[in-house]
């Protein structure tokens, strides 16, 4: 038992990454404002960097100068970001923030695969090797060097922050931008220099993780969730408690990777069962949320811009009959890949329409929408392999079970909002894959879960159906039709309840919950029916992907594919029906994408990386989306009803006293 | 005859400092309560201490039921309103719809129709009532924040006249609004009390809370500090005092405001 401790220390190097992010998370909130999701991208592109200039790959320099361009990279990066995310994006909402740090996440590691591909490449280390017996496990000195470089970084992070007039500008910025003006400092310097010091500090972090992971595209980037949760414990401004938390976590994971191998320890085929770090990484973000997270300061910016408007749909069964009529029509005649395309552009559709529910009504960001068509997408292969029940059951069941999880989910929300959900929810997102869908019990593990097509009196409807299109390939367009169908009716339903007296509560429920407490309205169970009938539609969306794949694995509902989802979401616009289906038709897997890759040979992680960009850009020029922006045309007072949001009125004592009240009120 | 809201008692602290100290105020229906103090008397946090917005010490009793312990949506279903100093309307929907989300609450098979069959089943009378007195129909398929403030003032106080209360509780719906405008508040809310809804209003404009008023409350510091028919508490030392400084200009300000006040009742009667 005494190699317990050796364990513990095991954890220590980890641990103290997980802390490195956490702090990049702590001074990006701290300087801007931005619960930042890519600063584990951050870790990784420069990461990156040092292997390309050490390995050859650019060039072959020696350590002391990889090292030191580097750092400079880094700070060249935080100066990029700084110019082209942050400041634009100053007087956003805490959201739209968060939103536009999840392009520049996607952008980042598209670009990486695109430049350096998939695999994972040995990124020279620049630690000593070498051992040390402790309570007889060999522990390697690099776990104690680098938790002693951060410790040292979170020290003088906590005196910079306390003593100079740096941190004491920035501190008051963060209460009130034109304290720090008073002050004469410029927020605009300020706010770059933390976003400077996040970025460097982030490429130390890439550095020194050379030790215990080589560089990819995934394990740097989805170090966020963990650090989010130190972060977290630390409200995001502590340094001192975040690096702790970070360095707590590593521990752990590691004493758990150490009872992986006990006898008593839950297995799946034979091996330990997965996903379970990821599972304790989410609890110990959830118990953070329930201890800390109401108490996370809110900022004072100078100005305040909320969700983009939720227009009452016009005609929407006419458009459905003329727009449905013509992809009725495009399903038999296009050729194969195009039709294949086409349906995955519907299933998005559909998976994009729960999120008009969440985000475009409700005013929530979930991430864990696409993973709870994955409940579904399970569910349906699973009664059907294990139970031998079909169509129509397996997938009503499917449905009903995502609404019970999606009702769960929900549960957080009445706690907290905003962005503390999307974070807990992010980290559910990605325990759902890694534990639920890994596992082969109840998920699909690595070799997949197979789904029968679907029929209905032994007449089969599913993609390999007998009837074929034009050019006689599969896919059927049968099953075509079938998802259009579903896709039309689904869309009038959200139509329907944007006009219905539940949307509007809703709607009145993201505008303000205080005042729509005061018109009768129950908050909680309207939030809490929004995420069933969310999860709902996202369960059908999932049902209908299994169907398409014909077999399904985690990868088919991954976080990053979920992410991607609500940029495409934001891009085309979150709060409309039709911002759902052009976003599904611009979508990764689209049948866009489908014709650049055919007709110019345009990779899909272009994809990525355009939306990634273009979210960006989407926030700070239309930020109701391009296809909603189409739809209901200029709103030319929208931006200027914006930024009269609080309306005018002299901030008189009482009219603070309110806000404080309100702020009360929305912890 | 027992009065449409009695509260007693209520106290309310926010750590260290007593906003309210055991405030006891009673509302009759189809009465017009007013209720003032100088900035910082703790004349919305009475509102909200009514309402359910902080927590508070003491008993409301609302329609014969303590709705102490009530969440906020369920004091509002039983027929108790409120308006917001800083107005909070739903920036996301139309000024129509603002008032409709207060005129009904949807059902399990209301929503159902509506979301199945995409119709419209919401009975709105009241919100159309509640636009025709405040006339605010050429606004209502506009959204609030393309509206002036002191419209955006009148919106707030439909939607609580929307929801088919029995007490709305106003805080200050005058302030932001010209003499001309706030006169006409005035009488559009006297006439609303008439037909027998109960209002207590909050408000700074001594002229308009005295004047409409059939009894007035006067806090200072969390305490109450006198209560009574309007012309009464016009003239009680305490109130001048506190409220205005000094008895002298006090009085005399008043006066000139009654004078005032008078002059343009006469004119309304002619
Ligand atoms: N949420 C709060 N937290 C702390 N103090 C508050 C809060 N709300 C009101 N107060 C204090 O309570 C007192 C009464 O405030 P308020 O009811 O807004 O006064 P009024 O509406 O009469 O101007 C003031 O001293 C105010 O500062
Ligand atoms: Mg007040």
């Amino acid at each position: 038992m005494s190699e317990v401790i050796g364990f513990l220390l095991l954890g220590i190097g980890s641990g103290a990454l997980i802390s490195g992010v956490g702090m990049g998370v702590v001074l990006s909130y701290r300087g801007a404002g931005v619960i930042n999701l890519a600063v584990g991208a951050f870790a990784m592109l420069s990461g990156y960097f040092f292997w390309a200039i050490r390995s050859g790959e650019f060039a072959s320099i020696g350590t002391v100068p990889a090292v030191v361009l580097t750092l400079l990279f880094s700070a060249l990066l935080g100066v990029a970001f700084e110019l082209l995310v942050v400041r634009p994006q100053r007087s956003a909402t805490p959201l739209a923030k968060l939103i536009a740090a999840l392009g520049v996440l996607l952008a980042l590691q598209a670009a990486v695969i695109l430049a350096f591909g998939q695999s994972a490449q040995p990124q020279p280390t620049i630690l000593p090797a070498g051992n040390v017996i402790i309570a007889g496990v060999p522990v390697a000195w690099y776990n104690f060097i680098i938790a002693g470089i951060l410790l040292v970084i979170a020290v003088v992070f906590m005196a910079l922050y306390r003593w100079t007039r740096f941190g004491l500008g920035t501190r008051a910025a963060a209460e009130n931008q034109a304290h720090a003006m008073f002050m004469g400092l410029s927020p605009n310097r300020l706010s770059l220099a933390n976003t400077v010091l996040m970025t460097v500090m982030m490429g130390i972090v890439g550095l020194l993780s050379a030790s215990i992971t080589e560089v990819d595209s995934q394990t740097l980037p989805l170090l966020i969730v963990p650090g989010l949760a130190a972060a977290m414990f630390g409200r995001f401004t502590s340094f001192s408690v975040t690096f702790v938390a970070g360095v707590l976590m590593g521990m752990a994971e590691s004493l758990l990777l150490y009872f992986s191998t006990e006898s008593w320890f839950p297995t799946n085929q034979g091996g330990p069962i997965p996903g379970y770090d990821e599972l304790l990484i989410f609890i110990v973000l959830v118990v953070a949320m329930f201890l800390r997270a109401g108490k996370i300061p809110a900022r004072g910016d100078v100005l305040e811009r909320r969700l983009p408007a939720a227009p009452v749909p016009r005609a929407p069964v006419r458009s459905a009959l003329i727009y449905g009529a013509i992809a009725a029509a495009a399903l038999y005649f296009l050729p194969g890949g195009f039709r294949g395309a086409l349906i995955t552009s519907l299933i998005s559709a559909i998976l994009l329409l729960s999120l008009v529910i969440t985000t475009g009504f409700l005013g929530q960001v979930s991430v864990v929408q696409l993973a709870l068509g994955g409940v579904a997408g399970f569910a349906v292969s699973h009664f059907a392999t294990n139970f031998g029940i079909g169509f129509p059951w397996a997938p009503i069941m499917g449905v009903l079970l995502a609404a019970v999880f999606g009702l769960l989910c929900g549960i957080p929300a009445l706690r907290v909002r905003g962005v503390s959900l999307a974070v807990v929810t992010l980290a559910a997102a990605v325990a759902i894959e890694n534990f639920g869908f890994g596992n082969t019990t109840w998920g699909g593990g690595v070799t997949g879960s197979y789904v029968p097509p679907p029929s209905l009196f032994g007449f089969n409807f599913g993609p390999n159906a007998s009837l074929h299109g034009l050019d006689g390939i599969e896919p059927s367009p049968l099953f075509g039709w079938f998802v259009l169908i579903v896709l039309v009716l689904l869309g009038l339903f959200v139509c329907n309840l944007r006009r219905s007296g539940l949307g509007q509560d809703m709607l009145a429920v993201r505008a303000n919950e205080r005042a729509a407490a005061a018109a009768g309205i129950n908050v909680q169970y309207t939030k809490l029916l929004g995420f069933t009938l969310s999860a709902a539609v996202a369960g059908v969306g999932g049902a209908l992907l299994a169907y398409n794949y014909g077999s399904i694995t985690a990868d088919s509902y991954d976080t990053i594919t979920a992410l991607a989802l609500i940029a495409f979401a934001y891009i085309s616009g979150i709060t409309t029906v039709p911002g759902a289906i052009w976003g599904g038709l611009i979508f990764i897997g689209s049948i866009t994408a489908y014709a650049l890759q055919d007709w110019f040979g345009i990779q899909g992680e272009w994809f990525t990386l355009i939306g990634g960009l273009l979210l960006i850009l989407t926030l700070v020029q239309r930020p109701e989306g391009v296809a909603t922006a189409m739809f209901y045309g200029p709103r030319p007072s929208l931006r200027a009803l914006r930024l009269t949001r609080r309306g005018g009125g002299p901030p008189g004592g009482s009219q603070i006293a309110d806000r404080v009240g309100e702020a009360k009120v929305a912890s | 005859m027992t009065a449409l809201l009695q509260a007693s008692g209520i106290t309310v602290s926010f750590g260290s400092v007593q906003a309210l100290a055991g405030v006891d105020l009673d509302v009759r229906a189809g009465q017009l309560v007013g209720l003032i103090g100088p900035n910082g008397a703790g004349k919305t946090t009475f509102i909200d201490a009514i309402t359910g917005f902080v927590p508070a010490r003491g008993r409301v009793m609302f329609d014969g039921r303590d709705i102490s312990a009530a969440p906020p949506h369920v004091r509002s279903r039983l027929g108790l309103a409120r308006t917001w100093q800083t107005i909070e309307l739903f920036d996301d929907l139309t000024v129509h719809e603002n008032l409709a989300v207060a005129a009904t609450r949807p059902t399990v098979g209301s929503s159902l129709g509506e979301l199945v069959l995409g119709r419209r089943q919401r009975a709105e009378q009241h919100a159309d009532d509640a636009v025709a007195l405040l006339e605010l129909a050429e606004f209502a398929g506009r959204m609030p924040s393309e509206l002036p403030q002191g419209k955006r003032k009148l919106v707030g106080v439909a939607r609580a006249l929307a929801g088919r209360s029995k007490l709305i509780l106003l805080d200050e719906p005058a302030s932001g609004l010209n003499t001309a405008e706030s006169l006409d508040l005035g009488q559009r809310l006297r006439r609303v009390a008439d037909e027998g809804v109960a209002m207590l209003l909050v408000d700074h404009d001594m002229g308009l809370v005295l004047n409409i008023c059939d009894e007035v409350y006067v806090i200072d510091f969390g305490h109450l500090l006198a209560h009574g028919p309007p012309g009464d508490v016009r003239r009680n030392p305490a109130v001048l005092a506190a409220y205005l400084g000094g008895p002298a200009d006090a009085a005399q300000q008043l006066d000139g405001e009654t004078a005032a006040s008078s002059a343009e009742r006469a004119g309304e009667a002619q």
